[in-house]
């Protein structure tokens, strides 16, 4: 017993020392925003982060501090856990929240609990059903499939036959990315046949690299273009294309962007990826936030772009900073 | 009998004094850990506000309700792995059952009566099959995960809203309850069980059974039926939690509480459990279970970055435990 009072005493020590330069500075007034993102780790969350510190740097008055909370769930993809940061901050009593939510239902709850507590919330990244939210900041998933039927249909001049490889049933981002890429063809390209559109790639590349080689061991010697609508999915099919020898050989296209993706479009083995903007998402979902607590009235659905990259375009100066948003200035 | 000194309680008054200082140990260190956070936060009022704590109360349920089916498995000398995917699988059945058009009570007896099911599956693989309990739970793990996923067609069910997803708000309906009605249940069946567990010719099996199975047996209790009806009993606790785990989300979701098993198991080992088992108490594991909750809510007000967390939970898993042995050990020597 005696030990176990003397640990904890030892653990409160440490962190009242690594805790001592948060300590309040009297006099100032401090508007305290918590940044919600579904997960911590990937690439993505961390240009989301560098961009939603950019705005608090930039909005910072000298009267008036803004102090950022970058908190994601505990276990990541964890929608109860979420759900937990969400509350702790309510309770907390922060000046409002930037939350990327999980599921568009579960954390719809918290959210309106949140604002009758009187801590507004600005969404991003994927919507949410409630009404209860000060504006909707994401990505025009509709138009990022529409910008892929687009380079698709150039590289085949308006004919041939295309397969769209679905990424996962109930995801609602990929969903809207599939129907605009398959109204825009409809609609732009009626040369282009649909052979392949009801395969799902499913949640993770393993599951998508199978799929892929179902789809290509079926149709691999009709097919001559390929969408797929997330990171995963184009991850997947991308390297059974390689395995099979035919990637270079099929146009295709692709979103979201990892390493992998930009020397693949070096070696033209991708023709196009559309990328989001999740620098500019982190940035505009606080400071749509910020401003509304200023008073100032904020639009309902803010779009944070969407952009294709081509080999061509790859090296361009704006396509880098896109690519490479200057993490390190803000994350360090 | 089988003797028994630790689990029976204890005649003389200075064992009798000890049991209390070792009941008491858990609850100690809850306090610590409130005290040490409401001083780091540096604003004490809102640390312990009426929000604030029944928010943590409304978050400690699911593992609670957990920890109480834990509490009789680990005393037994078993152990329950399946618990998070049993808590999925319930939660989804209960949602189909209210999108069915079942009235929302039909739904959550069904659910609960899964979480039974499941619990009595454990049961007889452990005593049928002969498989020892970590392995036979580990498989349910998947295999309660796996139906989960399949009956809800790999997608969260969402059901139409019902009285079951007010179990756990936070701001509870109707306000004069205080904490949520989710809670009231959780403290309840915590009671219930902690007599069950030391008053009844049931509870003292329980325990005789994880202190020394062969005894146990030589005694005349029928060990394998009893180990059934404890896997079967936890279940349906698990069941309810899981049923809890849905009324958060608002649907049902076969990907949650992946990895609940180990707050649930840590929970219990905090408040004095031991693995071997003989050892535990209901009390306990409801400290332990509140301790990890207000841990990770204290951390986060105050400001520190998830894997901070997760270290000090770790931790003190293993300070919990190893205070505990060496309490134990002093205690064989006395």
């Amino acid at each position: 017993m005696r030990k176990i009072i003397s640990i904890l005493m030892m653990l409160a020590t440490i962190a009242a020392l690594s805790c001592n330069r948060s300590g309040s500075k009297t006099g100032k007034k401090k508007l305290t925003i918590a940044v919600i993102p579904k997960g911590t780790s990937h690439e993505f969350w961390k240009s989301i982060h560098a961009g939603s510190i950019k705005a608090a740097r930039e909005l910072s008055a000298p009267s008036e501090e803004v102090q950022l909370i970058w908190k994601g769930p505990l276990r990541e993809d964890d929608r109860e856990q979420q759900i937990q940061v969400v509350e702790g901050f309510t309770s907390q009593g922060v000046d409002g929240m930037v939350l990327a939510p999980l599921d568009d239902r579960a954390l719809a709850r918290p959210v309106e609990e949140a604002k009758s507590a009187g801590v507004p919330t600005v969404i991003i990244d994927s919507a949410i059903q409630s009404n209860s939210i000060v504006s909707f900041v994401a990505t025009d998933n509709r138009q990022g499939g529409v910008l892929a039927a687009d380079r698709l249909g150039e590289l085949l001049g308006g004919k041939g036959k295309v397969i769209l490889l679905r990424y996962a049933e109930g995801s609602a981002s990929t969903m809207e990315r599939e129907e605009g890429f398959l109204s825009e063809i409809k609609q732009k390209f009626p040369g282009i046949e649909l052979i392949s559109t009801d395969q799902y790639a499913g949640a993770t590349r393993d599951t998508a690299k199978r799929s892929s080689e179902n789809l290509l061991n079926r149709f691999g010697d009709e097919v001559q273009g390929i969408f797929t609508p997330n990171e995963s999915s184009t991850a997947g099919m991308l390297s059974a294309l390689q395995d099979i020898g035919k990637a270079g050989k099929v146009m295709f296209v692709g979103f979201d962007t990892t390493q992998m993706f930009i020397d693949a479009l070096r070696a033209r083995q991708l023709h196009g990826i559309v990328v989001q903007n999740p620098f500019n998402m982190g940035y505009l979902g606080v400071r749509t936030l910020i401003e509304s607590l200023q008073g100032k009235t904020v639009e309902k659905r803010i779009d944070t772009g969407v952009t294709m990259i081509t080999p061509d375009n790859l090296d361009a100066a704006e396509t880098q900073a896109l690519l490479h948003p200057p993490l390190d200035q803000y994350l360090k | 009998m089988v003797a028994d000194t630790k689990s029976i309680p204890a005649i003389s008054r200075s064992n009798f004094a000890r049991t209390w200082l070792n009941r008491l140990g858990p609850l100690l260190g809850l306090i610590l850990v409130i005290a040490v956070f409401a001083i780091l936060i540096g604003t004490p009022e809102r640390y312990l506000s009426l929000k604030n704590i029944r928010t943590v109360l409304a978050q400690t349920v699911i593992v609670a309700i957990g920890a109480i089916g834990m509490t009789m498995i680990i005393i037994s000398g078993g152990i329950d792995l399946s618990v998070g995917s049993a808590i999925a699988l319930t939660g989804v059945i209960t949602a189909l059952g209210i999108n069915a058009g079942f009235s929302p009570t039909v739904a959550l007896c069904a659910g609960i009566l899964v979480g039974c099911f499941v619990g009595l599956m454990n049961g007889l693989a452990i005593t049928r099959l002969r498989v020892v309990p970590f392995i036979a739970t580990l498989g349910m793990l998947g295999v309660a995960r796996g139906v989960a996923k399949g009956i809800a067609g790999s997608q969260t069910v969402n059901m139409p809203e019902t009285w079951v997803n007010n179990l756990l708000l936070t701001v509870p309906r109707p306000e004069w309850l205080l904490v949520a009605p989710g809670v009231w249940i959780a403290i309840a069946l915590a009671v219930i069980a902690a007599i069950v567990l030391r008053n009844t010719v049931f509870g003292r099996r329980a325990f005789a059974l994880g202190s020394n199975e062969a005894a146990a047996r030589a005694c005349g209790i029928a060990t394998d039926r009893l180990k059934i009806y404890i896997y079967a009993l936890a279940g349906l606790l698990f069941g309810l939690a899981g049923v809890m785990q849905m009324s958060r989300l608002r649907q049902g979701d076969p990907t949650v509480a992946a990895g609940l098993e180990l707050d649930i198991i840590a929970a219990v080992v905090i408040g004095g459990g031991s693995l071997k088992g003989g050892e535990g108490s209901i009390f306990g594991s409801m400290i332990g279970a509140l301790i990890m909750a207000f841990l990770r809510n204290g951390c986060q007000q105050v400001g520190w970055p998830n894997y901070i967390q997760e270290i000090i939970i770790g931790a003190l898993i293993v300070i919990a435990v190893a205070v505990d042995r060496w309490r134990s050990s002093r205690g064989a020597l006395a």
